[in-house]
């Protein structure tokens, strides 16, 4: 029997075996960078703007948050934001246009159709507070203030003017460029310049292809001497940092242009005779099923025409007008609801020129440059990440908030995980991705 | 903005259901899995059923065999190239089982009979439902048992021959994050539970070349299973339900053929040592599909598995210590069917090494207790699942009891 013993050891010998795995995640390294001040600078993208306001759980959720948590991996330190203290959107004033966040929602169409849809958010508005100044509780760290352009950045006094930099500017005469420069960034990035066609875009196409208006497109030479300057002065400051350049990404690849279909009057038979007939003076006629919209055209004979393929509709188009009103077929839809093909084109160009200004800073300060142009086209074809795809498309595509310009947490993860991988890159770091599951997409009731 | 059914949402890349090379159990007889998993070429007792029918035949009597192994993987998952996530799976029992009654219809004769029930394949991994994995898989079950009448016929004193039928059972139940959040972030929810069956043989050889030295080769078919009208249950925010109605789907999954060519030898009366072989025909994996009866915002599904075939090598040895005891001791290196960018985490696989032992004890010359123990792990192996753009590595690790006992009548 005292052989048994031996198998009495064999067993003893294989319980000693682990049976828990026991491998770890390799460590991240900061490579040639200082992650320990990361300042991240840019317009309502950065803040954490969503669903047409900023509010708390949207700044806590902008990508510069997420990249400072991954950047806490390799040496990072704290990073501030200039919380609001409410979730109803700030600053709520529908006189001036500022209106609270939207939510999904079922929405009553004009036919009694009831369907999802974005909505104003109802609650009582939890802004109290908003407004006070809390500079004392800086500096900053994100920096990011919804709707200012390339072209503000070096104006004293901005703050004045726009009530999201007058909460945490800490004097009215500081520059947005100071306010970027006062925590000393070890790192930074700048997504700056949208806004330099956006407002143009968002407007129809209505104002002017080279002003200072915010719906014009600003005029490249401004531009180009602001942003010389900003990044020069960036990389010159006290801690010498390192950092990612984001470029401007094809406004005409978003939601807010895409979601309505230009070729979206559907009619049968009778109606397109009709609308035919009335139409024939002009040369246009209509068939059974789906159709261009009529859109003013000032250019065009009777100051009307139908929009053609590579032209778009903007979302704010109102939706009852369409489907009740006789928009887009009876009349035409106003041309501020229209980027038209010059328009697109004005938008398009101008969009090319501030991407060259963009990359050339970034090669002549050998930083990383984060082509958010290229990466947001690439959500057309799907992009998927973790087992869920996204794309641009409106509610559906996960990637845009509801008001179909800025993103969603999701969206903002995704982004950040393309900076890091640019920033990994240059810098030869290995900072790990934000885990985009993490966070929401677009909520559902 | 019209309507929330173009929601093609890869919601459910439903993918996987994998009975993939990780969910293949080689675990149908506590004498063989104590010896590395060999047993072809030499007719240990009833579960040559399953090893290699022609061996039934050489058996001393009709023998009822029952054994139940104790499994409880445990695999890990770690963000890769650096992070700092990591997952384990969550430890969850299941009882592969083995049930053989079979041998020579009478002393002497040469026409063996039996039936044997077995688990050849089957998996429980549960990642909960908050890891980053969840839209790919939160937890898989799945279950196989076959069926397998099997006749055998000793030709002469040499070479004994034996052939199956096997019947093929199987339950599939799935668990999926849907990639829709309610108001709060809860994520929608997937649950494919489903019945599967199939149909296959299983024939063997063996041959008594001395008394010390044989030799075997048995071949299983290829099984395919399919499941037809599973139930596809979804849980969604209530603005959504009418795009994901609860439906039926079909899918399939091929169970591969499987070649073993092994040998036995005796060096001493007390000393015996095999090794066996094994082809794999994994390749016959290629992809997962689900059909689902209804399609609205859940789209059809194919996802590539591309599965290789594979050759593993496994050698054992038996020592007689007395009359009543043995022990027995082995290995086996088992390699992959799957590619590196096409790793789930619902069938997490690598190259498997085991190292395993046993013994038997024979309280009475027809009753035979048994008791394996069976170590398996894989080195970390750093992989993606292309379709889900999901990345990471993973880390198997398993220690196996088995219990078994047979009587001869």
């Amino acid at each position: 029997m005292k052989k048994s013993y031996l198998f009495i050891a064999a067993s003893a010998a294989l319980l000693t075996f682990s049976c828990k795995s026991k491998i770890d995640p390799d460590t991240p390294s900061a490579g040639s960078a200082d992650f320990s001040v990361y300042v991240a600078m840019g317009n309502s993208l950065t803040a954490g703007f969503a669903d047409g306001s900023l509010y708390r759980s949207g700044q806590e959720n902008s990508y510069p948050n997420m990249l400072a948590g991954q950047f806490k991996l390799v040496g990072g330190g704290d990073f501030k934001q200039p919380l609001l203290p409410g979730e109803s959107g700030w600053p709520i004033a529908p006189a001036a246009g500022r209106l609270p966040k939207r939510v999904l929602d079922l929405v009553t169409d004009c036919k009694g159709v009831t369907s999802l849809g974005p909505k104003l958010y109802s609650g009582v508005p939890d802004t109290a507070g908003s407004a006070t100044n809390i500079a004392a509780g800086g500096p900053y760290n994100n920096v990011g203030i919804p709707g200012i352009r390339c072209i503000d950045y070096d104006v004293a006094g901005y703050g004045l003017a726009n009530p999201y930099a007058g909460r945490f500017f800490s004097s009215p005469m500081q520059r947005p460029l100071d306010a970027a420069l006062q925590p000393v960034p070890t790192f930074f990035t700048l997504w700056l310049g949208a806004n330099d066609v956006l407002g143009y875009a968002t407007a129809g196409g209505e104002g002017a292809n080279g002003g200072i208006n915010l719906t014009d497109i600003s005029p490249l030479p401004a531009f180009t001497a602001t942003y010389n300057k900003v990044v020069g002065a960036i990389v010159t400051s006290g801690r010498s940092p390192k950092g990612v350049l984001i470029n401007i990404p094809d406004v005409t690849t978003i939601p807010y242009f895409t979601t309505i279909n230009p070729k979206g009057l559907v009619l049968d038979a009778t109606q397109a005779a009709q609308l035919s007939a009335a139409y024939a003076p002009l040369g246009i006629s209509f068939t059974a099923g789906a159709n261009y919209f009529i859109i003013e055209d000032e250019a065009a004979p009777g100051n009307l025409r139908q929009i053609k393929a590579g032209e778009y509709l903007l979302i704010t188009t109102p939706g009852d007008s369409l489907k009740c009103g006789g928009w887009g077929s009876m009349k035409p839809i106003p041309k501020q609801y229209v980027l038209d093909a010059s328009e697109v084109s004005n938008v398009k160009t101008a969009t090319a020129a501030f991407n060259q200004v963009i990359a050339d800073n970034a090669n002549k300060y050998g930083l990383a440059l984060m082509d958010a142009n290229t990466y947001l086209k690439s959500l057309q074809s799907g992009v998927t990440w973790n087992g869920v795809t996204y794309t641009p498309a409106f509610v559906t595509g996960g990637a845009f908030s509801l008001d179909g310009i800025h993103l969603t947490p999701r969206g903002y993860a995704l982004v950040a995980n393309e900076i890091i991988r640019v920033a990994n890159q240059t810098y030869r770091s290995s900072i790990p991705d934000v885990d985009v599951n993490k966070y929401s997409g677009v909520r559902f009731p | 903005m019209k309507k929330i059914c173009t929601l093609t949402a890869t919601a459910l890349v439903a993918s996987s259901m994998a009975f993939g090379g990780s969910f293949q159990l080689n675990l149908q007889g506590i004498r063989q899995t104590a010896m590395g998993g060999t047993g072809v070429a030499w007719p240990w007792d009833a579960s040559t059923i399953f090893f290699n029918p022609g061996g039934l035949s050489r058996l001393n009597g009709i023998q009822a065999y029952g054994s139940v192994n104790i499994v409880t993987p445990n695999v890990k998952y770690v963000q890769t190239p650096t992070g700092g996530y990591s997952a384990s799976s969550e430890t969850h029992t299941t009882t592969p089982f083995a049930v053989y009654v079979g041998g020579p219809i009478k002393k002497g004769s040469k026409i063996g009979i039996g039936l044997g029930i077995y688990t050849p394949f089957g998996n429980k991994l549960d990642w909960g439902n908050s890891w980053t994995g969840r839209y790919v898989v939160e937890s898989i079950s799945l279950q196989s048992f076959f069926f397998q009448p099997t006749v055998s016929y000793a030709v002469n004193d040499m070479i004994s021959v034996g052939a199956g039928f096997v019947y093929a059972r199987g339950t599939v139940d799935i668990t999926k994050a849907v990639p829709v959040q309610d108001i709060n972030g809860n994520d929608g929810q997937a649950k494919l539970k489903g019945g599967a069956n199939g149909y296959g043989f299983n024939v063997g050889v063996q041959i008594k070349a001395t008394d010390d030295l044989q030799f075997g080769i048995s071949y299983r078919s290829k099984v395919n299973m399919k499941v037809n009208e599973g139930d596809a249950t979804f849980t969604v925010p209530g603005s959504l339900a009418g795009n994901f109605p609860n439906t039926t789907f079909d899918s399939k999954l091929p169970l591969p053929e499987i070649l073993t060519v092994g040998l036995g030898y005796k060096f001493t009366s007390d000393l015996m040592v095999q090794a066996d072989v094994v082809f794999a025909g994994w390749k016959t994996y290629d992809s997962l599909s689900f059909d689902f009866a209804e399609n609205k915002a859940v789209q059809d599904t194919h996802d590539p598995r591309s599965y290789k075939n594979t050759v593993a090598f496994r050698l054992g040895a038996h020592y007689q210590i007395a009359d009543q005891f043995a022990i027995m001791a082995g290995g086996a290196y088992d390699p992959t069917p799957t590619r590196d960018n096409l790793l789930s985490p619902d069938a997490v696989d690598g190259n498997r090494l085991t190292l395993s032992c046993g013994a038997t004890y024979q309280p009475l010359p027809r009753l035979s207790i048994m008791a394996a123990l069976n170590y398996t792990t894989t080195p970390r192996r750093d992989v993606t699942y292309d379709p889900a753009n999901f990345r990471g590595a993973y880390q198997i690790k398993s220690l196996l009891p088995a219990i078994g006992i047979s009587y001869t009548f």
